[in-house]
């Protein structure tokens, strides 16, 4: 395992985008009259950091931080506005069902979806029967997925995406696929996984998935980095901050009501 | 999460935005070029899934340009007063087809974009620009076995076959590219305002009865002004071009097949760079508007 380079530099990242608000309390009653307006968004503001190559970083922050557009800018699904990602090695983002054709059976959808992961036709052949295997849904393999139960769906789903090796794994919150025998095996996959990948990265609005995955931490606030270096320092001082935060609403509702 | 350092060698990925909202083009490409076999395969899964659960399957593929075809030599023959030959026809079909290929590419293409299932726009990599272009694909291919229906028809007509039928290759692939830029220009704008895919079949309705389609090129080549007008369509080039490819020239007067696919080759490559350079510039929207 490579360590002490980089393997992802983010220099001087703001991330917008605009968006169409509706108006409230428009009256509705003018067929022409806009009662939409666009609203730009700076979902990440200037941000820099460097990630090790080796080392396996967690995000936190609560809503609206900024963490999902960050990885999906890593990923590569969202351009930078402004600034630079450079990665060594390939990105992939854990998104189960990513590329999937609901009309195609489910062998024709492990390959789709293995090349929209980015795999080569050669290694989608080659882990096919093991995707397979992994999702047990027996003969319901040659059935169009549109007639799969949400379970079997999401456990092809999951299979899918957790059979790409990439260098950089990005795992954006909760795990969820199918029943409680399969969410043991997902997280053993995923924990697999991430033993196979160079350099993660989590993301999380718990700090205790972030602190069982990652030895470090980077806490975004609105956009814009509040804090990094070790998880447990990071998620400690997150904790302390939501408990904090809660309890300065509790104490305005009480002297709101009060 | 150190101060950076210096002993690393070159990105190999780098992700950043210049001038007008694009990223570097080169690096685009190679990214796009990285999923050309999941475009191909995309493509064949998307025919396949368009007849999902018809009794005929892929007999639809040929049958339906075929309907189509009939429907207008129908139709034509009303306006006419009379049915009229083979020969028109195989014209009818003929251009039909391309007609079908050319404003199913836009269609599909703008299709991709607006009804995008398995988060291929909120959370994969996939360069855009490979769903219309796999769609294109799928619209070529189509055509192809469209063709099967028209031999026939070809041959019934007494049409031979001339030395113009070379240039379908080059057609196929000009029309293609020309289906393919106004589709990324749609795509685009139909994100903006939704009402362009409303607006679109009706427009596309349109063109097709301002190209000589179910009409001769032959047709229009008076000097009056709106015979003129006429000509300016970038489809006129196109269709006339093809007419001559499967039929041979109507008229040995008239413009030279080499000239009208030169014309509709400028046009097609215009639109293709102009649909691709703001698609680039603009293809972040979709993954948050949609």
């Amino acid at each position: 395992m490579r360590s002490g380079i980089d393997a992802i530099r983010v220099s001087d990242l703001s991330i917008s985008y605009s968006t169409v608000v509706e108006v409230p309390n428009h009256d509705g009653r003018s067929w022409f009259r806009k009662n939409t307006r666009k609203r730009e968004i700076r979902a990440v503001e200037d941000v820099s950091f460097n990630i090790r190559s080796g080392s396996a970083v967690g995000l936190v922050g609560g809503n609206g931080a900024g963490k999902s557009t960050l990885l999906k800018a890593i990923a590569g699904v969202l351009k930078p506005s402004q600034g630079q990602i450079d990665l060594w090695g390939r990105p992939h983002l854990l998104a189960p069902g990513m590329g999937f054709n609901r009309r195609l059976s489910g062998r024709e959808n492990v390959i789709l979806g293995g090349l929209a992961a980015g795999m080569p036709m050669d290694e989608v052949r080659e882990k096919q029967e093991s995707i397979i295997e992994f999702a047990d849904i027996g003969g319901f393999i040659d059935l169009p997925t549109i007639t799969y139960s949400s379970g079997m769906f999401g456990r092809l789903a999951f299979a899918v995406a957790t059979h790409v090796d990439p260098e950089i794994l990005l795992i954006d919150e909760a795990l969820s696929a199918g029943d409680a025998a399969f969410r043991n095996r997902a997280v053993e996959k995923v924990k697999d996984m991430c033993t196979a990948a160079q350099t993660i990265v989590v993301v999380s609005h718990s700090s205790s998935l972030v602190a069982e995955m990652a030895t470090e931490a980077i806490w975004l606030h609105r956009g814009k980095i509040k804090m990094s270096g070790p998880v447990n320092e990071v998620t400690g001082a997150y904790e302390e901050f939501q408990k904090v935060g809660s309890e300065t609403a509790q104490f305005d509702r009480t002297i709101a009501e009060g | 999460m150190t101060a950076p350092l210096t002993d690393n060698t070159e990105p190999p990925i780098s992700r950043r935005t210049t001038t007008l909202g694009l990223p570097p083009l080169r690096d685009y490409l190679s990214e796009a070029w990285r999923y050309r076999t999941f475009a191909w395969y995309w493509s064949k899964a998307d025919i396949k899934a368009r007849n999902f659960e018809t009794v005929l399957g892929r007999v639809w593929h040929v049958l339906n340009p075929l309907l189509f075809g009939l429907i207008y030599f129908i139709f034509v023959g009303i306006l006419s007063g009379g049915l009229g030959d083979a020969e028109r026809l195989a014209l009818i079909v003929g251009n039909l087809y391309v007609w079908m290929f050319f404003s199913g590419t836009i269609t599909t293409g703008v299709g991709t974009i607006q009804n995008a299932s398995g988060g291929l726009l909120s959370q994969s990599a996939i360069p855009r620009v490979v769903l219309p272009t796999a769609s294109a694909i799928s619209s070529i291919n189509l055509f192809l076995r469209s063709l099967i229906a028209y031999v026939p028809i070809h041959f019934l007509a007494g049409r031979g076959i001339h030395l113009e039928m070379l240039w379908i290759p080059v057609l196929i692939v000009i029309t293609a590219f020309f289906g393919l830029g106004l589709s990324l220009l749609f795509a685009v704008l139909n994100v903006y305002v939704r009402d362009v895919s409303r607006l679109l079949p009706h427009a596309l309705r349109l063109w097709l009865y301002l190209s000589p389609v179910i009409w001769a090129y032959t047709q229009v080549l008076g000097p009056s002004t709106l015979e003129t007008l006429a000509r300016i369509n970038p489809l006129y080039s196109g269709m006339a071009a093809w007419t001559i490819a499967f039929g041979g020239s109507l008229d040995p007067t008239g413009p030279s097949i080499v000239g009208l696919i030169a014309v509709f080759a400028a046009w097609s490559v215009g639109s293709l760079l102009v649909g691709f350079l703001i698609f680039v510039a603009r293809e972040d929207e979709f993954a948050v508007r949609n």
